[in-house]
């Protein structure tokens, strides 16, 4: 199939749809039609789309943590516990690394060698081999709106089985479950993957179900700058749109400054409303979700909860919809259920005593949504113009220029020229700026910008600041200063 | 040619964590080692492979994401069919899933075969002192 983007036909997403489900015996189970009732009787409060709209109608910043186990009762057991322990409003059900991959014979494995040892051997919840029956039961024994949340290139069997089961969210996208979670597969293969997924959504819409979708926006989640995941997060809302798509939440993960962090979320709605009206696709309705801190942690419980609380702060400023929770355990790996609810609680205080408080729309915020906005449509419209007026074959060719380029990604088809460092107030820049199509204004915005701090630690940008800044706030600073 | 001391590095399994992936190649090339990065994903096969075509010294595995248990079991073994059982086998990361006591994860690892374990947070700067000390 050639990469466009144009809504599949039924014909082109049945073709395909027989050899997905016949991927994992556990694929045959899927039942259309029968799926579409079960969805017609979830009730509305367990319902995400309809949550989130709720939400952003009152101005609510719903908080929603990272959990899954490997075996049913117990990732059952841990989701009830961040829903009274932890008040979560939303529950995800994270995948493990082995689906994520399609290895589902090692999947099988984690799930009898957790069986055996007692305690989960799975970074998460292997749904596709639980399949629908399974994965049914989490669903009819939590109280609270569900979402799938992974890091699968390839997600159509996972997202298959896991809508049918009775889900209401999927995360992801061709793009941001690419570069940050593979090596060599392509952007085309990708995007091709995530329009099923998406034209599968738009199946449901077409029979009157909601579901909500949402590109992961932090990507490598390591000093990413604004515009280059907003520029992401723009063009895989307006492929899923074009499938059908009706629900979409974007984010952006933290970068620390307060001031670039609420300008980045205001920057992000006010573009995705922009872009996504001028294509013809305002009848989508559109979320934001503002991830904490993605990077390193320092191992002190206590210094974490106040990078949790930053981040708590910064999400209920920017008035996202929706807030991705961090924990005490995050610089040692997969956290127990008692520190996911700590982290929970954490933020639940930190956005209850900001929701009526209301950050000014100084000039520095404006200086800074104004930067953002102008750097993100010089990327948007560079990729418009190389796929020559079609989103999904720009992102191929972008990404083949640098055009769209992701720090740190593990990908071999992101060029890696971009490098990022702080300025001398904590704000994510570019010392680098490698291919990104800016401006020359935008260009000397950056290098000054260096400089100034530069000047500030009697040192020029080099790498050495970069690794500075990736190791600074597990230290215990925001700044990778020499000390 | 040189005639620098080399090390195969990367990243075990279906993990894809690259951050650190890339630092430590930054810091072991500027160390003054050779660094075979073979990146993320990588099957335990590949490392073995990667030390053999190109003598090196040590394997240096890391794990993120809390699979490190199934995926390190067996390198050891692995090693030793392949003819090279004397190669140092180095590992480190978020080993195990859950928050769990080092020591008992570190002995665990030494079991599997592994020379030296590190737990969460360590800096290259550490992995370094010791790659001098065992492999110069």
């Amino acid at each position: 199939m050639e990469l466009k983007n144009k809504k599949w036909t039924h014909d082109e997403f049945n073709a395909i749809r027989q050899e997905v489900l016949a991927q994992w015996p556990t694929g045959k189970d899927v039942d259309f039609e029968e799926a579409v009732k079960y969805h017609e009787n979830i009730p509305a409060k367990r319902h995400f789309a309809k949550r989130l709209v709720k939400a952003k109608k009152n101005g609510d910043t719903l908080t929603q943590p990272r959990a899954g186990v490997a075996l049913i009762d117990e990732h059952i057991n841990l989701l009830n516990f961040l829903k009274t322990e932890g008040e979560a409003d939303l529950l995800p059900t994270t995948i493990d690394s082995y689906t994520r991959q399609n290895q589902y014979k090692e999947a099988q494995n984690g799930i009898e060698e957790s069986l055996k040892a007692g305690r989960s051997l799975l970074n998460g919840f292997p749904a596709v081999n639980h399949g629908v029956t399974g994965v049914r039961r989490v669903v009819e024994s939590v109280d609270a709106p569900l979402q799938v949340r992974h890091g699968t290139p390839d997600a159509r069997l996972l997202g298959e089985i896991t809508i049918a089961a009775g889900y209401t969210s999927y995360e992801g996208g061709g793009i941001s479950y690419n570069i940050p979670y593979a090596k060599s597969v392509s952007l085309e293969r990708t995007i091709l993957d995530w329009q099923y997924c998406d034209r599968m959504v738009g199946l449901y819409a077409e029979h009157g179900i909601e579901i909500n979708r949402e590109p992961f926006g932090p990507l490598t989640g390591t000093l990413v700058p604004p515009s280059v995941s907003h520029a992401v997060a723009v063009i895989e809302g307006i492929l899923a749109a074009e499938q059908g798509v009706k629900n979409i939440t974007l984010g952006y993960g933290q970068c620390g400054n307060l001031i670039q962090d609420i300008a980045a979320i205001r920057a992000l709605e006010q573009l995705a409303d922009e872009y996504m009206t001028k294509h013809g696709y305002s009848d989508c309705v559109l979320t934001s979700v503002f991830h904490q801190w993605m990077g390193g942690f320092p191992q002190d419980e206590a210094k974490a909860f106040g990078v949790i609380s930053w981040g708590a702060a910064a999400a209920a400023l920017a008035k996202a919809t929706k807030v991705i929770v961090k924990t005490p355990h995050e610089a040692l790996g997969i956290p127990t259920k008692e520190a996911n609810a700590q982290g929970l609680r954490t933020t639940k205080q930190m956005i209850n005593m900001l929701k009526d408080q209301a950050f000014p729309l100084t000039s520095e915020l404006q200086a800074e949504i104004d930067i953002i906005k102008a750097e993100t449509r010089c990327i948007l419209n560079k990729v418009f113009e190389l796929g020559s007026g079609d989103y999904a074959v720009g992102a191929v060719r972008a990404f083949e220029a640098g055009v769209l380029d992701v720090p740190f990604a593990p990908s071999k088809f992101s060029l890696n020229k971009i490098l990022p460092a702080r300025d001398n107030n904590g704000a994510v820049r570019l010392f680098d700026v490698g291919n990104l199509p800016f401006t020359p204004d935008l260009i000397a915005f950056h290098r000054d910008k260096m400089a100034q701090r530069g000047q500030a630690e009697g040192r020029q940008p080099s790498f050495q600041m970069v690794i500075d800044d990736i190791y600074a706030i597990s230290k215990g600073y925001l700044v990778g200063r020499p000390r | 040619m040189t005639n620098k001391v080399k090390v195969v590095l990367g990243v075990i399994g279906a993990d894809c964590h690259a951050v650190g992936n890339k630092i430590l190649n930054h810091a072991i090339t500027a160390a003054g080692y050779e660094v075979i990065n073979l990146g993320v994903l990588v099957p335990q096969e590949e490392f073995v492979n990667a030390a053999i075509e190109t003598d090196a010294k040590a394997i240096l595995v890391a794990s993120l994401y809390g699979h490190g248990e199934i995926d390190c079991r067996g390198l050891r073994d692995r090693c030793r069919e392949a003819g090279i059982e004397d190669i140092r086998l180095y590992v480190g990361g978020n080993l195990v899933v859950g928050k769990t006591d080092f020591k008992k994860v570190e002995q665990k690892f030494l079991d599997m075969g592994y020379d030296r374990v590190y737990e969460p947070g360590t800096l290259p700067d550490k992995v370094i002192a010791d790659m001098n000390e065992d492999l110069k």
